[in-house]
């Protein structure tokens, strides 16, 4: 056979085309009776329902937690979840929380090393000893 | 060639263009809109305004079937068998419901995240969207699963994927082209594509999950143990036979490039579900030649050992006769419906710039799907038939001749052009490198993207619009190397 070929599957770029929010659904608890939760109870009310229009890609599930401190949680396409309890906070730190779960990938917080990602490996080609000046004694 | 009319086959979905048609409106876009009755009374006036005017006999159209399913009002109460509108048919007991019905896909939270998450056309109403995401396996009547829009989507996709491969790199080898095609738009990029969406699966179908969640029968892993055996699934011989549509079916006879272009998928593997070869159409079939009654009534023995029969296209009315199928496989129909209801609804446009940024953006380095086998031979006829200089291999550089780790740099000259370079740890490794080198760059030759023009930019809908390219003739190549 003169030619064959290989299968493989080709990677995704998020964001080069469509972008793809990663944060897919927000589940809110809220407590009617503990006092750390007055704070959510106003989000709730009043901040929650603009932050619902400005991001409809985001499923948003409000539900009572009695007898619990206040807390929000994330799941992201990868899977994962991030959670946050926001006890005693006022409605603008929450929503400032809020948005901090939007915005994060999902992944673990890690320290990057390399701050720049590419398929490529270089534009003007790695060093090699064979093209080139030789070096001569 | 015959222009296929996609938009005479929408008429189910998309609001009748022509007075004469009864009322075919999409009859799961209604949320918002004015109440079915008094939409049919003005489109009853509008009819006899027009009868009028042309004084002629208006011919009533039967109403599509998906108009079946509602024998409901707008608002969700069943209507009365005797208060009928005219014009719709009579009512019959509602038909029973498999996946979760499309009213409830305005309720679902899961559904309109989606539908926002992948910048949806507000055209592409959410009851389309719930109907995509319901496979054949869990509902078998193609009035409530995605089957038609995957048939027309799996077209389109191939079609843009196709035509960007052809006219940006003309000269690809039909081997490489099925397996770009399928990194593109085949089943396992689509079922990943389905993850990096954030759409999840059922355990199981049925009437209560979430009309957010893609809906199949999953099939049982083939490392499972078959019930009541003591043998895995995968070790038990196949009940059914799949046919290819070719005259034999042994296994890769004469199946070689020319015989998948002609038989086999876009991705150039084997076609599924179609009948063998020697399977006889089920009783009653419409077939040309006469039934033979009198070999039926008498050979009954006979005929268990010619082979399978078919079965006919309405017996499977329920889930429990579906086969089931991979997630890979689901998730695949789902992104192929979701771009044919997405052309049927918004458009060639719409259906068009969903390919490019969910397909096109992603990255597939084209020369890692080259395997050569003789490249140094290829290369040789290839420069005959081109009338170069024949290949020369030439030392550029080397090092570590006699050490454990020598390099040498091979070029491969036709005359004084350089066609390719490659290195290797022996000089015959380098040659072969540097052969296998020229052979990727003369495949992958690209026009420059000024020369570059799509038939689908000028075809249709886009070559009458303000931004009409104008077509230029795309370039055809010789052919591939035979050896």
């Amino acid at each position: 056979m003169p030619l064959q070929a290989l299968r493989t599957v080709a990677k995704p770029q998020n964001g080069v085309g469509a972008f793809i929010l990663q944060c897919k659904r927000i589940d809110l608890h809220y407590c009617d009776w503990a006092g750390s939760s007055k704070g959510m109870n106003d989000f709730l009310r009043t901040t929650l329902p603009a932050f619902a229009k400005q991001n409809p890609s985001i499923e948003l599930s409000v539900s009572p937690r009695p007898g619990r401190h206040p807390v929000i949680k994330g799941l992201y396409i990868n899977g994962r979840q991030k959670a946050i309890c926001v006890r005693n906070m006022e409605s603008g730190e929450i929503l400032r929380k809020v948005e901090l779960l939007k915005a994060a990938s999902g992944e673990r917080l890690r320290r990057e090393r390399r701050p720049v990602k590419s398929a490529n490996e270089s534009v003007r080609g790695v060093w090699d000893p064979f093209h080139g000046h030789k070096y001569r004694i | 060639m015959k222009r296929i009319r996609l938009d005479r086959w929408a008429t189910q979905l998309q609001p009748p263009r022509n007075p004469r048609l009864h009322l075919q409106r999409c009859p799961f876009s209604s949320e918002t809109r004015a109440p079915r009755r008094e939409l049919q009374q003005r489109q009853d006036q509008i009819q006899h305004q027009w009868q009028h005017q042309r004084r002629h006999a208006t011919t009533r159209r039967k109403l599509s079937s998906t108009a079946e399913v509602l024998g409901e009002d707008a608002s969700g109460a069943p209507i009365p068998p005797g208060t009928l509108q005219d014009g719709e048919l009579a009512a019959s007991p509602p038909p029973p419901l498999y996946a979760p019905s499309h009213r409830r896909a305005a309720q679902s939270a899961k559904l309109s995240a989606l539908h926002a998450r992948l910048s949806l056309p507000s055209k592409l109403p959410l009851q389309t969207l719930a109907r995509c995401l319901i496979d054949p396996s869990a509902d078998p009547r193609t009035g409530y699963n995605n089957a038609p829009f995957a048939v027309l989507g799996q077209d389109l996709l191939g079609y843009y994927t196709s035509e960007y491969l052809m006219c940006h790199y003309p000269r690809l080898p039909m081997p490489v082209l099925f397996a770009a095609q399928y990194a593109y738009v085949g089943n396992a990029t689509l079922g990943a594509m389905r993850a990096e969406w954030g759409v999840e699966v059922v355990a199981a179908p049925g009437m209560e999950v979430d009309p957010g969640l893609l809906q199949l029968k999953r099939t049982v892993p083939g490392n499972a143990m078959m019930d009541g055996e003591t043998r895995q699934l995968k070790e038990m011989p196949q009940a059914k036979r799949l046919g290819s549509g070719r005259r034999n079916e042994e296994h890769g006879y004469r199946r070689g490039m020319s015989s998948r272009i002609v038989f086999d998928d876009q991705f150039g593997d084997l076609q599924s579900g179609l009948p063998p070869a020697d399977a006889r159409p089920y009783p009653g079939a419409a077939i040309s030649s006469p039934a033979e009654d009198s070999v039926e009534a008498g050979s009954e023995q006979q005929q268990d050992a010619l082979g399978p029969v078919t079965t006919p296209p309405s017996q499977l009315q329920t889930p429990e006769e579906t086969h089931a199928i991979t997630v890979e496989a689901g998730s695949a129909s789902f992104i192929r419906a979701l771009t044919g209801a997405l052309y049927l609804h918004a458009g060639s446009a719409a259906s068009k710039s969903f390919h490019r940024d969910h397909v096109l953006s992603r990255q597939l380095p084209l020369h890692t799907l080259f395997h050569f086998t003789h490249p140094t031979r290829d290369l040789s006829r290839l420069c005959d038939r081109e009338g170069f200089e024949p290949p020369v291999a030439r030392l550029i550089s080397e090092t570590g001749r006699l050490s454990r780790t020598p390099v040498f740099v091979v070029g491969v000259y036709s005359g004084d052009d350089k066609l390719g370079e490659g290195a290797g740890s022996s000089l015959n490794e380098g040659r072969v490198r540097a052969a296998a080198a020229a052979l990727r760059s003369w495949y992958l030759y690209s026009p420059p993207d000024t020369d570059v023009v799509l038939p689908s930019e000028v075809e249709g809908a886009a070559g009458t619009g303000r931004a009409k390219k104008q077509w230029k003739p795309q370039m055809v190549d010789y052919g591939e190397i035979v050896t």
